[in-house]
């Protein structure tokens, strides 16, 4: 048995508390709520599937088998990371001010409820992950390279906290920080490769090299890693892995910091 | 440090006020002319300590910032300097439904409480009986808390803080808003914990209750300690000062 210091322990049981109830409130009417939470990335990629498959006449990536080639499933493997991202830093925001009256009659230590909130979120999306696994399996397109599906979400889900961390303690200063952040994601959703392959962002336009802005920054690293695994089934670069770790324990070191030196101040918030 | 102690070392408190603070972005970007910022202390060098097992009464004007050296001794605001130490499981009674979530029920809230206090569920499992039997609250236990009653807010605060053994327990008045046979229970059960050992902060109004209860009495005015010490001397000083007039609330310089 995990023997835990008593600050620990008290974190350990607000966490879980924390990840219940956000899992209940997604479940609420059960399994309507299952239904509801598989819905949405579900519409989503039946949507794109039919633009850019059906009407586009676009022909999914090729890989290797050519067992699983098909526009649906390429969307799916980036989209889940894509998903687990914006769910946490979202997320983050929205749990810091859910639980802001009540910490300022009480003190709890305040990063639990987003961590609690992100394990619920990682829960989640393990099982959209067990059911795209599952589908590749059954067309055999499987390979222990499934196993960088698991890296990049916890890569992202890393990125994700120490992104939603900084953000939740600005929008408790400032309320419209949400609608920025809602914003920016919607546009980092087309400037990140999910709905289309790297490869055809053009290399250079407008004098700058495109190409590599999209394919280095962190959410498409992550996005590229998942998709590598269990889309086609291969190693990512070492450069790309290097690079993704580096972006996901920086920014989680920062926004953990940030969020530690300016939680207290939540109390006094008028 | 020994459980149960509060150390209290030279604390004061600043609070920042500011006339039209921009609580959005877009007000920060587009606002003219200068910040318009107002400090106000109060606590102002705040030094004692508390010993274990004693219980431990605050007086003072209302504003003298008694609820907010509870609050820094229940951690929930940070000393602008100085600092506070506490050893040991700490339960706090600040306000109507402190540490309850609105929307919770009794039931999850009691969980939640359990939480934050460093309990386990199976621990408040087994508390649960006695909590909702002392509490008296009945089947209103899995309704939502907003849906309480100011009595039955304090009741179940109560219950609740009582029953998970606290080694501190901070208490703010809150005990006035009960009825006449919940009061007494009150008083049975902070004896019964004072007589475990446990080391309880009283805040309150009522100068002949502290003087029965309190083994050291602290009077605040307007944020500084002015007599501490033994309840008769203390109370005394108190009250004849009170029946001069007392002090008039000062604005904000
Ligand atoms: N979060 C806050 N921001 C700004 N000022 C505050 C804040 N909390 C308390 N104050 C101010 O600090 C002063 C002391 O308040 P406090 O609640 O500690 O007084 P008190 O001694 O408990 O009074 P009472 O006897 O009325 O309960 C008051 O002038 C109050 O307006
Ligand atoms: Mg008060």
């Amino acid at each position: 048995m995990l023997k835990l210091s008593p600050a620990a322990q008290k974190s350990a049981n607000l966490i879980y508390h924390f990840a219940q109830r956000e899992t209940k409130s997604r479940y609420k009417r059960s399994l309507l709520g299952w239904f509801w939470s598989f819905a949405n990335p579900l519409t989503t990629v039946a949507i794109y599937s039919f633009v850019f498959g059906v009407v586009y006449r676009a022909s999914p990536p090729a890989t290797e088998n050519g067992n699983a080639e098909n526009f649906g499933f390429f969307l799916f493997s980036g989209l889940i990371a894509w998903n687990l991202f914006t769910g946490i830093v979202n997320g983050c925001m929205g749990w810091l001010q859910s639980v802001s009256d009540l910490r300022k009659k009480v003190y709890f230590p305040t990063e639990t409820a987003l961590l609690g909130g992100a394990a619920s979120n990682a829960v989640q999306t393990s099982l959209e992950a067990l059911v795209l696994v599952a589908i590749m399996a059954a067309l055999s397109n499987l390979s222990w390279t499934v196993v960088f599906l698991l890296v990049a979400l916890l890569f992202t889900i890393a990125f994700g906290l120490g992104v939603g961390f900084v953000a939740a303690i600005m929008n408790a200063r400032y309320r419209d920080i949400f609608y920025l952040v809602g914003v920016l994601l919607n546009v980092g959703f087309f400037l990140v490769p999910v709905v289309y392959p790297v490869s055809f962002v053009p290399e250079q336009k407008w004098g700058l090299p495109i190409r590599a802005l999209v394919e280095w920054n962190p959410p498409a690293l992550f996005v590229g890693i998942a998709r590598d695994g269990v889309y086609f089934l291969e190693v990512p670069t070492l450069g790309h892995l290097a690079a993704a770790s580096a972006w996901a324990t920086l920014t989680l070191a920062v926004g953990w910091t940030y969020f530690r030196a300016r939680s207290m101040d939540i109390s006094e918030e008028p | 440090m020994t459980i149960g102690q509060i150390t209290v070392s030279d604390v004061s408190k600043r609070f920042r006020l500011e006339r039209n603070r921009p609580s959005s972005l877009k007000e920060a970007l587009l606002r003219t002319g200068r910040r318009n910022i107002d400090d106000f202390w109060v606590l102002r060098n705040v030094d004692f300590e508390i010993e274990p097992g004693s219980f431990f009464g605050l007086i003072g004007h209302n504003g003298s910032g008694k609820s907010t050296l509870l609050r820094l001794i229940a951690n929930i605001h940070r000393p602008t300097s100085g600092q506070i130490t506490t050893e040991g499981r700490m339960s706090a009674l600040l306000e109507l439904g402190s540490g309850f979530h609105p929307d919770l029920t009794g039931r999850e809230n009691v969980y939640l409480n359990g939480a934050m206090l460093g309990l386990s569920r199976r621990h408040m499992n087994d508390a649960m009986d006695k909590i909702i039997d002392f509490s008296g609250i009945g089947d209103f236990i899995d309704e939502p808390v907003k849906i309480y009653s100011s009595g039955m807010y304090v009741r179940l605060g109560f219950a609740v803080s009582v029953n998970v053994d606290p080694e501190i327990l901070l208490v703010d008045e809150v005990i006035a808003v009960g009825d006449e046979a919940f009061q007494h229970r009150c008083m049975d059960h902070m004896n019964l914990l004072r007589e475990k050992g446990c080391t309880i902060v009283l805040v309150s109004h009522n100068a002949a209750l502290m003087g029965d209860l309190c083994d050291t009495i602290a009077w605040l005015d307007h944020g500084r300690v002015l007599e501490l010490g033994e309840p008769a001397p203390v109370l005394e000083k108190y009250l004849d000062h009170m029946r001069g007039g007392g002090t008039t609330l000062t604005t904000r310089d």
